[in-house]
């Protein structure tokens, strides 16, 4: 009873979350219809380790205050009731075929070594949450790896038939799908290791609430019917322990004796898990060593940060950004032009699969402000129109040697044309040109105008010249930074 | 067999009498037409403050859309929704103006009404922003995103490019509508109509601007619209064709109707104080036969509503 009740929670939870990740994406308005983000929001591990490592809370914790207080009173529900990804290890887990002589590997300890880790990291600024959180994790892979594969595949399908739904949205490119799917895929495939491997023993945020559960009011209690036939033990989802149940149900469900129930009572000590002092130890002490060594990269440096790390707009200061941004992936997912893209190590090891704009993929639309509405942790500011079109993210640069009309003396407007700032950010200058055959050509060549340009990339988008274009942005001068400034008056 | 059989004569017969009744028909219908055509205007100006209304007095003036669209006829309506902009900033083809035309199509007996534009912005973004998705569907015309797969190498006159990817819907329709707005632009100096053929343009269709003019009398020599309306509700005259300024847009509440490509577009130059051969793809569409630019040859006829 127990369990269909928990199944059916699951399966409802799952199809919402997989609904708001369809519905993280523009219609054309200007806002979003749907709180697309409201899983992430319910996340204690982002809000806590977010909020420690930028020493900044944004905004109140609306929907993390319930699942904490739910674990507080009842333990891991959210992990055996709620989670999607917890849902989707325990759909995978069925192909694991149980044998009797099963016993689990037990390295509970595992997940909260990795939660003091990055706990510590945090305190020390830097935050890895989102690395290893299973929201944050789940709404990446689907979106740069399964939900891409997904519509290009259902496109060379269906996309002359006309259909509407996924065949009908336009072909998706992401640089690092391949090793965020593989991350993906190989945590998946940890269920036919043990069922669940993930959820016991490496999820920090099943560790974070399997800590909050230690006390928890709900009791799993044996009556004196069982026969210790162990049929329980074999198929549970977690552990035994108060802080490894996950509620699921399956052991009630499986006992022949009916002899399992779950009651409210006072909380009692249960059986601990020994984490092992020196794992806790070792733990903390590479949380506090980690941070500097990962620092050392030279995008401290502001004269030295990769010309082509452009964030997104409304993005904070870059070492404010990487204490904030989670890798979540919802503002690529609902970016409208696909340019935002998963960082490599553009930013560091810090910045890996954080946010990047890739114009030669997309462009930033001029009056788009998205990807700011869907972000959860305020990595990037929520921008109202005009701030939008003030912020910079960059500037163009014109490289004559490519350029049509500077290089071979040929006509070609196309960065004029396409550049969406009110008054034009790329000028054109009428020269003339003397050919071979002395014949003279008037020729319009492209200015940029650094004060008027706001790197949106829709010049590099467009550019002719394929490949590496001749026109192209470079973070420098942008907005969110008062040390990457070039210009005397700005 | 419970068909009545044909024989061959009677098959004769059937054939020539039918074809003589069609043939005289033709003619007693064509003669009132044929009174009435000294009178017709070859471009009708409509001013007034309502692009529905004008839009409608317009294309009346030429003979009504009846004349134009025929009973169970498909049309594509193509305007311009190149830009992510809102209809006052006068980046994309009146709302009003488009809704109004696909409304008339329907009047006359149009079966279906396409409406598409392959956007230069975000297609999501240019379609709702312009406020053209909301304005068709609300009187029943259908509105699509581009779909790449419906891209096709056509053959084209080879004055600028000798064949190009385009769209294929506007190939398997009846009747097309060309409904253009009329903006600055910072190579051919303004676009009007013939320009607005770049919108059934795919692949890497920036390339054009290398001979823009040759390009566009091609594809406006193969693609040949029915009945062309210049949306000239609101006017570009700088930073165009994107605009984004509200200081560089003149209301004009005008709409030029016509169905000779050049002859509207010359008159649409006029509109920013400019003749017809100033601009290249006019010249040009005048000099091999497209149309005429020359505007004194015309008879337009003005409204105001």
């Amino acid at each position: 009873m127990l369990k269909k009740v928990r199944i059916t929670t699951q399966v409802v939870f799952f199809l919402l979350f997989l609904w708001l990740f369809w519905e993280t994406r523009s219609k054309g308005g200007d806002e979003l219809a749907y709180p697309v983000k409201i899983f992430l929001d319910a996340d204690p591990l982002i809000f806590i380790l977010t909020s420690l490592a930028s020493m900044r809370i944004d905004g109140f914790p609306y929907l993390v205050i319930p699942v904490i207080l739910l674990t507080l009173f009842l333990g891991r529900v959210f992990c055996g009731w709620v989670c999607p990804l917890g849902t989707l290890h325990n759909f995978v887990g069925i192909f694991n075929k149980i044998k009797v002589a099963y016993r689990p590997v037990g390295w509970y300890w595992l997940k909260y070594a990795l939660l003091f880790f990055l706990a510590v990291a945090a305190l020390f600024s830097l935050n890895l949450s989102g690395i290893f959180d299973p929201l944050s994790l789940i709404i990446r892979s689907f979106a740069v790896s399964i939900y891409p594969a997904l519509v290009n595949t259902m496109r060379s399908f269906f996309g002359s038939a006309g259909l509407g739904g996924v065949a009908s949205e336009p072909r998706l490119f992401f640089r690092e799908s391949v090793l965020i799917g593989a991350f993906f895929f190989l945590i998946l495939s940890l269920n036919l290791l043990e069922r669940r491997f993930w959820c016991r023993y490496l999820c920090p945020l099943g560790a974070l609430l399997g800590l909050l559960s230690r006390y928890s009011f709900l009791r799993r209690e044996i009556s004196e019917g069982c026969n210790a036939c162990g049929r329980c033990e074999v198929l549970c989802q977690g552990g035994r322990m108060k802080t490894e149940c996950l509620a699921c149900g399956d052991c009630d469900d499986a006992c022949a004796k009916r002899s399992i129930h779950f009651l409210f009572g006072r909380p009692v000590e249960g059986v601990e898990i020994d984490l092992g002092r020196r794992r806790i130890v070792g733990a903390v002490t590479a949380g506090i060593i980690v941070p500097p060594v990962l620092k050392l990269s030279p995008v401290g440096n502001p004269a030295s940060v990769d010309e082509r790390l452009i964030r997104p707009p409304g993005a904070l200061e870059e070492r404010e950004f990487v204490k904030r941004c989670i890798k979540c992936g919802e503002c690529m997912k609902v970016c409208i032009t696909n340019g935002l893209q998963p960082t490599f190590l553009e930013g560091g090891v810090v910045g890996i699969w954080t946010p990047i704009l890739v114009p030669r993929i997309g462009y930033c639309e001029y009056r788009c402000t998205l990807c700011g509405q869907v972000c959860p942790t305020g990595a990037i500011r929520r921008l109202n129109l005009e701030e939008k079109k003030r912020t910079k993210i960059g500037v163009a640069v014109i490289d004559r040697g490519k350029c049509l009309p500077y290089a071979y003396g040929i006509p070609c407007i196309v960065c004029e044309e396409v550049c969406p700032t009110p008054k034009k950010a790329i000028w054109l200058e009428v020269t003339e040109l003397n050919l071979r055959d002395g014949k003279k050509v008037i020729l319009k060549r492209p200015h940029v105008d650094p004060h008027l340009c706001v790197g949106c990339g829709i010049c590099e988008a467009k550019c002719p010249i394929l490949g590496s274009p001749a026109i192209y942005v470079i973070s420098t001068g942008e907005s969110r930074s008062k040390e990457r400034q070039f210009l005397l008056d700005s | 067999m419970k068909h009545k059989e044909v024989t061959r004569r009677e098959f004769i017969q059937l054939t020539l009498s039918s074809s003589v009744a069609f043939t005289l028909g033709g003619l007693f219908q064509a003669m009132p037409m044929g009174a009435d055509e000294g009178q017709r205007p070859d471009l009708v100006v409509a001013r007034g403050p309502s692009p529905t209304r004008i839009t409608r007095a317009a294309i009346d003036g030429l003979g009504g859309m009846k004349r134009f669209i025929s009973r169970g006829d498909v049309v594509v309506v193509k305007p311009n929704i190149g830009w992510d902009r809102t209809p006052e900033y006068a980046a994309n083809s009146n709302p009003q103006v488009v809704a109004a035309i696909v409304a008339m199509c329907y009047e006359a007996g149009a079966k279906k009404v396409k409406v598409f534009d392959h956007t230069v912005a975000n297609p999501q973004r240019c379609y709702t922003q312009s406020g053209i998705a909301e304005a068709v569907t609300a009187v029943g015309g259908e509105v699509s995103y581009i779909n790449e797969k419906k891209f096709r190498e056509v053959k084209l006159p080879g004055y600028g490019i000798k064949s190009w990817p385009l769209y294929g819907e506007i190939f398997e329709v009846d009747k097309i509508i060309n409904v253009p707005i009329a903006k600055t632009h910072g190579l051919t100096k303004l676009t009007l109509g013939i320009k607005n053929w770049m919108g059934v343009m795919g692949g890497w269709r920036g390339r054009i601007h290398q001979r823009i003019d040759g390009s566009l009398i091609d594809l406006a020599l193969t693609i040949r619209p029915t009945l062309i309306v210049l949306d000239a509700v609101r006017i570009l005259e700088a930073n165009g064709p994107q605009g984004g300024d509200l200081s560089d847009v003149k209301t004009l509440n005008t709409v030029v109707v016509g169905t000779d490509q050049v002859a509207v577009d010359a008159y649409g130059a006029t509109l920013f104080g400019l003749a017809g051969g100033d601009i290249g793809y006019i010249r040009l569409g005048h000099e091999v036969g497209l149309g005429t630019m020359d505007l004194k040859k015309l008879k337009i006829k003005h409204l105001q509503i």
